[in-house]
């Protein structure tokens, strides 16, 4: 998979460059990265641009990350696009509502490079 | 949680953290008929190995052991977490400034110094992971508490209060040779 669009989406700066190496460490070729701090930020930048996926946190300010993942199903850009919700609240009720909303995976912070490759390549492939 | 600021007569300022029970009997209920100790051991190996997994995958630098006895009376940053549901309190991350800054830069990958506000942001993350991977470890919580926004204190001249009236849990390591300490404060309900 290369030259990859990613949304980042998580209200901390530490994180959103985190996720950012841990892509670029589990192999993926990323043209661009677009960073957003809460879903609404995201929600705009997905309006603005195609991107090929996207990486949102669930707890933010001003829309959290299972709102985000309900409007994006009513915006064309985001048709096809894998939402995947890389968040601490990873209990089986977190899991099967971010699921239910929209999103096609979930990784649970802490995570290794590894565990970034094993959820998203699947994904990318499909 | 509801935390208030108070002015003292002499040193700054007294922060003051509570924690209710949500008055539903969860695990917290559950976990009170058992024995203290076993409670006391189940959580405080939860505590220690969802601190280690933080630090080796986030920050990748292994936590070392560390003597309890020698803990400083005041750390430079306190972050803290609330937790509520089934099981009410406070969980705190503690450090030195120099650790504080090893933290940001390793989790940021950069030899530089890191600003304050990137400090502040690596430390409530760490205490949000380390918080969330400990109730990941106790597998009947995961579902049954929820964690508030991360809350970062820097300075020493503060007194601690959490108004839990139940188990307190500490793990105290070492990073990069210096101590970090994390307490777990719960609320009896």
């Amino acid at each position: 998979m290369s030259g990859l669009r990613v949304l980042i989406v998580d209200d901390s700066s530490v994180m959103r460059k985190i996720v950012d190496r841990s892509l670029r460490q589990a192999g993926l070729e990323i043209t661009e990265v677009i960073e957003a701090s809460n879903g609404a930020e995201a929600l705009a930048r997905v309006q603005e641009t195609r991107v090929d996926l996207i990486l949102s946190d669930i707890n933010m300010p001003t829309m959290d990350g299972l709102e985000l993942v309900r409007q994006l199903q009513a915006l064309d850009n985001a048709k096809g696009v894998p939402i995947v919700m890389i968040t601490t609240e990873a209990g089986e009720s977190h899991v099967v509502q971010a699921l239910s909303c929209g999103a096609r995976g979930y990784i649970r912070k802490p995570f290794s490079p590894d565990q970034i490759k094993e959820r998203l390549i699947p994904l990318l492939a499909g | 949680m509801d935390s208030n600021l108070s002015p003292t007569a002499s040193n700054g300022v007294h922060l003051i953290l509570s924690a209710k029970s949500s008055g539903s009997p969860g695990l917290g209920s559950r976990l009170a008929k058992l024995p203290r100790e076993e409670t006391r051991q189940r959580f405080t190996e939860s505590l220690a190995s969802a601190a280690q997994e933080v630090f080796e995958m986030m920050v990748g630098t292994p936590l070392g052991e560390a003597d309890q006895s020698t803990l400083p009376r005041a750390a430079d940053y306190t972050a803290m977490i609330g937790l509520a549901g089934d099981l009410c309190g406070v969980m705190s991350f503690r450090c030195s400034s120099a650790s504080a800054s090893k933290i940001a830069a390793s989790m940021l990958g950069s030899n530089e110094l890191c600003s304050e506000e990137s400090i502040r942001d690596a430390l409530g993350e760490i205490c949000n992971m380390v918080a969330g991977s400990f109730k990941g470890h106790l597998t009947d919580l995961a579902d049954q508490c929820m964690l508030s926004v991360p809350t970062v204190v820097s300075g020493k001249d503060y007194q601690l209060y959490p108004l839990a009236d139940g188990l307190r849990i500490q793990v105290v390591r070492t990073f990069a040779g210096a101590l970090v300490w994390m307490t777990l404060d719960f609320h009896s309900s």
